[in-house]
């Protein structure tokens, strides 16, 4: 499913955090949100999610616009940086949430929420771990817990909000490459914010660069790192550096 | 929550090292004063109503619960704490709930105006219910015209209790939500609960320690609240007095045992108080320190 904002303001008191942004993702596509904090990148990601509501402008799930509905009709599946697992349930557990809040003749039997989250378990690379506490895993793990659990509710559009922001280097790298090739199995439409350029270019399909809540360039990770379209996106990138650098 | 006792607890509250690395003599006086003063002040009193309260032996002990005033009022007190300490849990977690989680205008006088209670004399708690709904008060000929009791009756004393009693839950709430912050009520909506199986499934939990702390300490205060409800209670035998003010009752006739041996049960009730609310303090600190890690 594509996702599509359009003349998008989001104001915290006379702030600007979205700027009179449009934006439209395709289906399948995976795109990073690219910008320095205060960019406005993670504000943007929740008005999308329904998290937070625009001042003005629109939000588009496919045809269907979604602009004043909350998070919990929109249900797109949402990773936050901080995992935000259940601390008081069990793996397995967090998994099958949002299969069990379902209203009774949706809420699938309990053999298949177990088929489900063994299944989604196997998928992260946790199989076995489904009687543990959060808080008797790793960083790594409890975020690929929290990709379960997004997962769980089948969700069109996968937002992830600096997925892997709080875990050390070398997970980090392992994380990434799993995220493209769960990405490249699924063709899932997904969206992910981060401020670490090295990761939105190993990642991502495409790169959208924020700035004061406005799109500064939108392009490939080449298309940016060859032609900055303006000072802002070659300062963040350290490109400036790098030319007069090869210039001497 | 049966797995959860096997973590080890977080250091976060360690002591400095450089707290420890005063002079032995210091340490020495500084810990001295406060057992002196434990011991006088709190631990002997203690001792004291409990010795006074055996002096005439288990049977007279026993005897004293007998009388049908002294268990009237023990009836009432449980009564009142019955219908006031879930009035202001439920409030306790409206106000903790918008406090922590909306920005609105006069959000800080609100914050403010919930330590009230424990600013003010509780004998002013007593008094502005007795100026509203007593004889002479503003609703009083109303309230007379239809045979409404509210002062001097079990109203009247609920009304106080919960005034007094009202800062506790959202008190020991307020600190802990702030903490805790809302990323899972915002993953639960995310992954389509509603509103209220996101409260009682994913915030109901997370607080829980928090909640009980609170509420043991409210239904500690409202068993125990002499000074507001001795000015709404107008002291009827049987009728409106409850355990603090009975004790009172039997003190000033001269019942001495009788008089302690309520007291020694309201002692107990706190000693029981102090030992849950520890341990609540303690899970409520260690699911803290689980959920932030």
């Amino acid at each position: 499913m594509s996702i599509e904002v359009k003349n998008v303001i989001k104001k915290f008191g006379k702030f600007a955090a979205v700027d009179d942004l449009s934006l439209k993702i395709g289906t399948g596509e995976l795109v990073a949100l690219l910008g320095p904090s205060g960019s406005g990148k993670t504000t943007l990601l929740r008005i999308i999610a329904g998290l937070e509501f625009p001042d003005q402008g629109e939000v588009f799930y496919g045809e269907e616009e979604v602009t004043d509905r909350s998070a919990y009709h929109r249900k797109a599946g949402f990773v936050f940086q901080h995992y935000a697992l259940f601390q008081h349930l069990s793996v397995f557990e967090n998994i099958a949430f949002g299969l069990r809040v379902r209203p009774a003749k949706h809420r699938p039997a309990e053999a298949d929420i177990r088929d489900r989250v063994l299944e989604l378990l196997d998928r992260v690379q946790l199989a076995g771990y489904e009687k543990r506490l959060p808080s008797q895993l790793s960083g790594g793990q409890r975020q690929r817990v929290a990709f379960a659990r997004a997962l769980a509710i089948e969700p069109q559009v996968l937002l992830l909000d600096e997925p892997f922001g709080a875990l050390d280097a070398k997970v980090r790298k392992e994380l990434r490459t799993w995220l493209r090739s769960f990405h490249d199995t699924t063709h899932l439409t997904s969206l992910f914010v981060t401020h670490d350029q090295d990761e939105a270019f190993e990642v991502a399909d495409r790169v959208v660069v924020l700035h004061q809540g406005k799109i500064q360039q939108d392009g490939t990770p080449r298309e940016i790192r060859e032609r900055p379209a303006n000072d802002f996106v070659a300062d963040f990138l350290g490109l400036y550096t790098e030319s007069a650098a090869s210039g001497i | 929550m049966a797995g959860a006792t096997t973590f080890p607890v977080r250091a976060s509250r360690a002591i400095p090292r450089g707290a420890a690395s005063d002079p032995l003599w210091v340490r020495i006086i500084l810990i001295g004063i406060v057992l002196v003063f434990f011991s006088l002040f709190l631990f002997l009193p203690l001792v004291v109503v409990f010795h006074d309260a055996l002096l005439k032996g288990l049977g007279h002990f026993f005897k004293s619960f007998a009388d049908p005033y002294t268990q009237h009022a023990i009836f009432l007190t449980l009564l009142t704490a019955l219908i006031a300490v879930p009035l202001n849990t439920l409030f306790g977690l409206c106000a903790a709930w918008s406090i922590t989680r909306f920005q609105f205008r006069g959000k800080s006088l609100l914050t403010s105006l919930i330590d009230l209670p424990l600013w003010v004399s509780p004998v002013i708690g007593g008094l502005i219910y007795v100026l509203v709904f007593g004889r002479q008060g503003w609703l009083g000929p109303w309230l007379m015209e239809n045979d409404i009791r509210i002062i001097f009756a079990l109203p009247g004393i609920v009304l106080a209790t919960t005034f007094v009693t009202f800062p506790f839950v959202a008190r020991g709430l307020i600190p802990l939500m702030q903490a805790q912050g809302f990323k899972e009520e915002e993953a639960a909506l995310t992954l389509g609960a509603n509103g209220w199986q996101t409260f009682w499934r994913v915030t109901v939990p997370k607080i829980r320690w928090g909640l009980l702390y609170g509420v043991i300490l409210c239904n500690a205060r409202a068993m125990g609240e002499f000074g507001a409800v001795s000015v709404v209670s107008g002291h009827i035998r049987g009728q409106t007095n409850t355990m603090p003010l009975q004790i009172e009752i039997l003190y000033n006739e001269y019942q001495f045992a009788a008089a302690f041996a309520v007291a020694s049960l309201l002692s107990l009730l706190a000693l029981v108080t102090l030992t849950l609310k520890t341990y609540a303090e303690w899970r409520a600190a260690r699911q803290l320190s689980a959920g932030t890690e």
